[in-house]
């Protein structure tokens, strides 16, 4: 239908069209915003089903307020991720006793392993939450260790004295290869690229996957150790990492077959993770309740102490972005930490979850898995409320402003006090308040002799005290 | 185990080199804002595609359903410009200074988007100019602009014949809707650029006012005794009580807060979110016949019978400012939004119109005789125009010279009579260069080039919003609504860093709770002399303390601190003048008038109490400036023998 014909020039005001002695002109629009009905002509902007113009004007006196509404924005933005905070997904069931190993694939999303008290090795699938493969009691005793191999077989060392390679693709009763020891092994983990591997008992071996023997054995010559943790580095995979139960944490390197540095900590660690991304940093999981990285190029003194369990800490692992990690602790908690701050970005509990033995990223970064003494492996979100599922770019975006938000604002009395508060079980709760209590009193006491003379010497800071002797 | 050291070195510089300074200054950065594209386009075409981009079969199967989200486009990826400089890199934690070179390569790509935008800007602003030397455009009259403009601005010159009584007016934020008022109760409110009615009411009572809320789709009225709000249909939804006898309605659009004041002076805050009244503040300064809202910080002008201007804010009761403007009462106010609420102009019975620094309340920055006689209106364009209607013409003045100081009337930019007296009403309509006066025949709406702002934002505001977008928007705003709290003369001061309150040496302490204190410092409440001290100077101290207990126990007949949680007496170990710190020993002290005071206290004031707990303090303080003093007689002690037996001083 022809609509009636409207006078162009009426819209768009010309500036021809002025008077002889004065020029005179109207503000003038952009015709593509004004799509407006005069009478009953209605004059097209644009296509119908385009997107609606917009006109951006960024003179700050267009927008009034605009820091006071920016801070209500970021409140907003404080509670609503505090609402959606749920970080608990599901839990893999299945054993009968403790979870105390836990182990991923490289380079699979799908993949965990979980080794359990009773002895049993289960291969969970975490998009359905089914388990895969059953190894029921492939260890008399405690799997203390589990890992996989380059090629995807799994290994798994035991209490048993005894490590075990097992087909990860099959289930089957008999393993593959069984490699046995003289001591009961605590930890495994393999080469990054080499058929090797190495366990931890009281000495360190190194294995050939071919080979019954062990192909060397690494100790430090004035040890008494019980190896605790094992960890091979990623990018100079000859490095290899322990921890031992006489507060040691040592390096060494399987080319020379020698301990090249030996720290004396002050408590003995629990586990070790190296940063996946930045190949010299290590993080120490602590007995003192505190977690520590290390950079191996200057072991004096720990980068940064993490402090915030209130019991030991039994776990911890990096995520794949090297940014972030979390650890497990005694006190029934899960941690998640970000490098380089002091306490942590978040805490998670379960009302039945109890002491965490092995906590694991998943691949992707976005999710975290704790295996605790009750046997259940759980699943949790690493960002509390974050959507699952399939997310439009809008909002991906509008997450993202929210997140920039907070984080803008975080020194703001009343969004900070969102940001950080956490509620706790009263237990952890009041074991936090006791320690902070029994810490101020120590250091008091310490300022007190200071003062008074009777403490001499210069004062060491917290951190510097971690450390009490270096070994070469 | 040397390879992994040099592995981390290699690392940490690769890590370095990614923030640090472009090695070469002069290789072009690409630009991947998405606003590359105007003006740009040439250098973007001469750089080479990446084929493997273009021939992902994955990327290419879902790139039509996806969209990279804004923030995760590459804007922000570059290295910055200008490097940022730290005093000590040494120390400097490295996750900060990695922290700062984000933070200014955001500010860099921040600066080149906003400097786009301005180049998409493509409205212009109205203008009249002379053009000889003896042409002056105030002998323009209306009919002359009328004809050489386009047809569509003529719409904007408008006479609205209305026998309602005199009329008062108010634009929506967006100026496409207005709001109209008549004496004898004539309401309407409507599209004005398409004609559109939204409702039309015949109220019969009194109205002194009338004002759009949030958007168009609610007003609310002044009638004779109450306040209403109506929606846009016209159909009454509340009667607002607590409102008697307005004459004057505010509203601030983002603190949704609707502000009235009246014949019995009394100013109101009604937060229409919710629905309670916030503030109520007594004007004490009699009716109130004017009022006017700063649009950058929310403050409430309010203009007296007696010539005072007061400024008001929801969390103080009195004015934040009170000003003697005019010999006689003020008829108007307006506050300039061109230059975020600077000037202000009031109008007063003494027949001046005054121009006020709100920086600087010494006196006007100029004042003139307003033309014509009796009640004068004054309203702000967007652009800093000034509107003063009074006697039986309509006189606007232009921005520079209406600021700066000089004697007499700003030069006349554009006048305009209107033979209906009075003119109870001008407004200048957001976003268009149009003025529109309520006087007793109705209303009239004149055309002003250059007084309205040709750019709007969208996100702000928008004339030509859907009905969608407005009820989008009105969520958004209700999300943002800022509480009435934070309403300042300074709107700013929301995100800066507080001022650290003064330290009082004797006050601050006390006031502290004992938990939060160190250990050592509630010992140092508790009585106890310092250990590092000197044995003479303990001793002195010590016999002063007691002194200071026989003073106490000689008058109210007890032992002092009753703050104290525990008491420690101080004995001291005679080693032959050697400066042995004190041994301290712990001793249960009578307390019987801590006891009494313990259960004459709860609820109940005892002025007894009272008395001998101030009578405490004071002697308490006194204690501790005696201790001070001695401390610092200390230093200038005369040096003895014994003094190498001493240990070295505190630091």
């Amino acid at each position: 239908m022809p609509g009636p014909s409207f006078d162009l020039n009426g819209i768009i005001p010309s500036i021809l069209e002025t008077s002889p002695e004065l020029c005179v002109v109207i503000a003038r629009r952009n015709p593509y915003l004004s799509c407006i009905k005069i009478g009953r002509i209605k004059i097209p902007s644009a296509l119908s089903g385009d997107p609606t113009p917009v006109s951006r004007n960024l003179d700050p006196l267009t927008h009034p307020f605009a820091k006071a509404r920016e801070r209500a924005r970021a409140l907003n933005a404080a509670k609503l991720d505090r609402m959606f905070a749920k970080p608990f997904i599901g839990s893999l069931d299945g054993h009968i006793d403790g979870v105390y190993s836990l182990a991923k694939r490289p380079g699979v999303l799908n993949l965990i392993a979980s080794g359990a008290g009773d002895g049993g090795i289960i291969v969970h699938d975490l998009p359905t939450r089914s388990k895969l493969l059953r190894f029921p009691g492939a260890h008399k005793g405690v799997v203390s260790g589990l890992c996989f191999t380059e090629d995807g077989r799994l290994l798994s060392c035991g209490v048993d004295r005894l490590v075990k390679l097992w087909d990860g693709m099959t289930t089957s009763d008999e393993p593959l290869v069984t490699f046995s020891g003289s001591t009961a092994f605590n930890a495994v983990d393999h080469h990054r690229s080499d058929q090797l591997f190495a366990t931890g008992s009281n000495v360190v071996h190194i294995w050939d996957k071919n080979k019954s023997s062990p192909i060397s054995t690494l100790s430090f010559p004035t040890s008494t150790e019980n190896v605790t943790a094992l960890k091979f580095n990623w990018s100079e995979s000859s490095v290899l990492a322990t921890t031992g139960t006489d507060r040691t944490f040592t390096l060494y390197d399987i080319r020379t077959a020698k301990a090249e540095r030996r720290l004396v900590l002050n408590f003995r660690c629990n586990a070790l993770s190296w940063n996946p991304t930045f190949p010299t940093r290590i993080l120490l999981a602590s007995e003192d309740h505190n977690l520590y990285t290390f950079d191996v190029r200057n072991l004096s003194k720990p980068t940064a102490a993490y402090r915030g369990h209130v019991a030991a800490v039994m776990s911890c692992d990096w995520s794949p972005t090297g940014e972030e990690f979390a650890s497990g602790g005694w006190d029934r908690t899960l941690r998640i930490w970000r490098e380089q701050e002091r306490t942590s970005r978040d805490i998670y509990h379960g009302k039945r979850m109890q002491r965490i033995f092995a906590t694991t990223y998943t691949n992707d970064s976005r999710f975290i898995l704790t295996g605790s003494d009750d046997g259940n492996v759980r699943m949790w979100k690493a960002r509390a409320s974050e959507r699952l599922g399939v997310t439009h770019g809008r909002d991906v975006a509008a997450r993202q402003y929210r997140d920039k938000l907070r984080e803008q604002w975080k020194h703001d009395t009343e969004v900070g006090r969102i940001n950080r508060r956490r509620y706790l079980p009263k237990s952890v709760y009041r074991a936090a308040q006791t320690k902070t209590e029994m810490i101020r009193a120590r250091q008091d006491r310490e300022g007190r002799l200071r003062e008074s003379g009777a403490k001499e010497g210069e004062a060491k800071t917290e951190i510097s005290k971690v450390v009490i002797q270096e070994q070469e | 185990m040397d390879a992994l050291i040099e592995a981390g070195n290699k690392a940490d510089r690769k890590r370095r080199r990614s923030y640090g300074p472009p090695k070469d200054s002069s290789v072009p950065q690409s630009r991947d804002s998405p606003l590359d594209y105007k003006g740009k386009g040439k250098e973007t075409a001469k750089q080479p595609v990446k084929p493997a981009e273009e021939t992902d079969a994955v990327v290419a199967s879902i790139s039509r359903n996806t969209t990279v989200p804004r923030t995760l486009s590459k804007l922000g990826s570059k290295t910055p410009k200008t490097e940022v400089k730290l005093e000590n890199n040494k120390f400097t934690p490295w996750a900060f200074q990695h922290k700062l070179h984000h933070q200014a390569r955001w500010r860099e790509e921040a600066q080149e988007a906003l400097e786009d935008v301005e180049i998409l800007k493509t409205e212009e602003r109205g203008v009249m100019a002379a053009e000889g030397l003896m042409e002056r455009t105030f002998k323009m009259t209306q009919d002359d602009i009328v004809n050489s403009i386009g047809e569509e601005q003529r719409r904007y010159r408008k006479e609205w014949k209305l026998d309602g009584g005199a009329y008062r007016s108010r634009y929506s934020k967006n100026g496409r809707h207005i709001a109209i008022a008549g004496k004898r109760g004539h309401v309407a409110s409507f599209d004005w650029l398409t004609g559109k009615m939204h409702c039309e009411l015949e109220l019969r009572e009194t109205c002194r006012d009338i004002t759009y809320l949030n958007d168009h789709s609610h007003f609310a009225v002044a009638q004779k005794q109450h306040v209403y709000i109506y929606d846009q249909q016209g159909i009454e939804l509340h009667r607002l009580r607590e409102h008697i006898d307005i004459t004057r309605l505010e509203y601030l659009p983002y603190h949704w807060l609707l502000v009235s004041v009246g014949n019995p002076g009394v100013l109101r805050y009604h937060d229409t979110s919710i629905g309670r009244v916030v503030a109520t503040h007594k004007t004490k300064l009699g009716a109130c016949q004017s009022m006017a809202q700063n649009p950058h910080n929310a403050v409430i002008y309010l203009g007296h019978q007696n010539g005072t201007v007061t400024l008001w804010t929801p969390n103080l009761d009195e004015p934040a400012v009170k000003l003697l403007a005019h010999l006689g009462g003020v008829t108007s106010l307006g506050v300039d939004p061109s230059t975020s609420g600077r000037y202000l102009a009031t109008s007063g019975m003494d027949g001046k119109v005054k121009v006020w620094d709100c920086r600087n309340w010494k006196g006007c920055v100029r004042e003139w005789e307003q033309r014509g006689t009796g009640h004068a209106e004054v309203d702000w364009s967007q652009k800093g125009f000034l509107g003063v209607a009074s006697g039986g013409t309509v006189n606007v003045y232009t921005p520079p010279s209406i600021i700066t100081e000089h004697r007499g009337s700003p030069p006349l930019y554009l006048t305009h009579p209107i033979p209906h007296r009075p003119l109870i009403s001008a407004r200048f309509c957001p976003y268009t260069d149009m003025l529109t006066i309520g006087h007793a025949n109705g209303l009239s709406s004149i055309i002003v080039p250059g007084a309205g702002e040709p750019t709007f934002d969208s996100s702000e505001v928008d004339p030509f919003e859907s009905k969608k977008m407005r009820r989008e928007r009105e969520v958004h705003n209700l999300l943002d609504k800022i509480q009435p709290d934070l309403i300042a003369l300074d709107p700013d001061f929301v995100g800066t860093v507080a001022e650290p309150e003064a330290q009082d040496e004797f006050a601050d302490p006390l006031h502290v709770a004992s938990h939060r204190l160190p250990r050592w410092e509630k010992l140092k409440r508790a009585g106890m002399p310092d250990p590092g001290m000197t044995s003479a100077s303990a001793n002195e101290a010590k016999k002063a303390s007691r002194q200071g207990r026989e003073d106490d126990d000689m008058e109210i007949g007890y032992s002092a601190s009753d703050t104290s949680e525990s008491e420690y007496e101080v004995d001291e170990v005679d080693n032959g003048g050697g400066g042995e710190a004190p041994v301290v020993r712990r001793k249960k002290k009578k307390s019987a008038l801590k006891a009494y005071l313990k259960k004459a206290g709860g609820n109940v004031v005892d002025p007894t109490v009272a008395r001998i707990k101030a009578k405490m303090e004071m002697r308490r303080k006194e204690i501790q400036l005696a201790r001070i003093k001695e401390r610092q007689a200390m230093v200038h002690r005369e040096p003895s023998a014994l003094d190498r037996f001493r240990r070295p001083p505190r630091l």
